[in-house]
């Protein structure tokens, strides 16, 4: 219960520099509002508990999601989520390359047009939120909160390759999950030819 | 499709990413000037970073968890409910 005043309350500004990323963070985790907030607080909570830990001029983003996907984990053991398989693996997929398959006209297109005028565009929050957490995890904080590998692999406590499974993983899954709202024929897994 | 087109295809994530280094990038950038196919595969995959990326940016913290964060600058709060 100690109360260093001195640089506290400058220290804590530079912490709340990056709420709006913890927060978006969270929601996408938890998937519910009241849970994300809930989740962000108790994040908050303990960087100011521990905030003597944190080395002035290392990177903050990086401690504060340390601390939430920490927490975050230690939630997800005390009510297992039982809809998350953990790291399946699946078969490689792709939008573009199913499109090229079907033989869609892709290589006329632009990448907008692919993703927007076919209606793949939409729906990518929910997409990401379906993936099993340890792949949602690594997909959001590098493509949403552009987190370097090492960095992931620091938050995380895994290695960089498992970052990087995760992560080619996750994208895949989430372009197939994509394909499948967009009201298409359950992508085959082996698409040698499909039709 | 030839060698180059499959290293630059496993390269590409990490290329999208700025993962590689300095030589690296120069080859996959090299490949990809040379080879409209490969262009339009990363082009499609650097695309949809993007929108990951700004179709989540879209939630912001509520005005009131960020007056509870203020809070804890200047004073103790209440533990999380």
């Amino acid at each position: 219960m100690d109360r260093r005043g001195v640089g506290m309350s400058s220290d804590f500004s530079l912490f709340e520099r990056h709420l709006d990323a913890l927060y978006r963070s969270a929601l996408r985790l938890t998937r519910k509002p009241e849970d994300a907030e809930d989740l962000v607080q108790e994040t908050y909570m303990r960087a100011y508990r521990y905030r003597n830990r944190f080395k002035p001029g290392t990177n903050e983003k990086a401690w504060l999601f340390t601390i939430m996907t920490n927490v975050f984990r230690n939630r997800l053991r005390q009510r297992p989520a039982p809809e998350d398989p953990l790291d399946q693996p699946g078969a490689d997929f792709s939008i573009y390359e199913q499109m090229r398959r079907e033989g869609m006209p892709v290589h006329l297109m632009s990448p907008e047009e692919i993703i927007v005028d076919r209606g793949f565009g939409g729906e990518v929050k929910r997409a990401l939120e379906e993936l099993p957490v340890p792949m949602r995890m690594v997909v959001v904080l590098v493509d949403v909160e552009d987190f370097s590998y090492k960095e992931v692999a620091s938050i995380l406590g895994i290695k960089i390759g498992t970052v990087m499974s995760r992560l080619h993983r996750g994208r895949q899954a989430l372009q197939k999950k994509l394909w499948e709202y967009s009201g298409r024929p359950k992508a085959p897994s082996l698409a040698v030819g499909a039709r | 499709m030839g060698d180059h087109c499959e290293q630059t295809m496993r390269r590409l994530s990490t290329y999208i990413d700025r993962e590689l280094n300095e030589a690296e990038v120069r080859k996959v950038k090299a490949h990809l000037d040379d080879c409209p196919p490969c262009e339009q595969v990363f082009d499609f995959q650097a695309e949809m970073k993007r929108l990951v990326r700004k179709e989540c940016c879209t939630d912001d913290a509520p005005t009131r968890l960020r007056a509870w964060v203020r809070q804890l600058a200047t004073e103790k709060p209440k533990p999380a409910q």
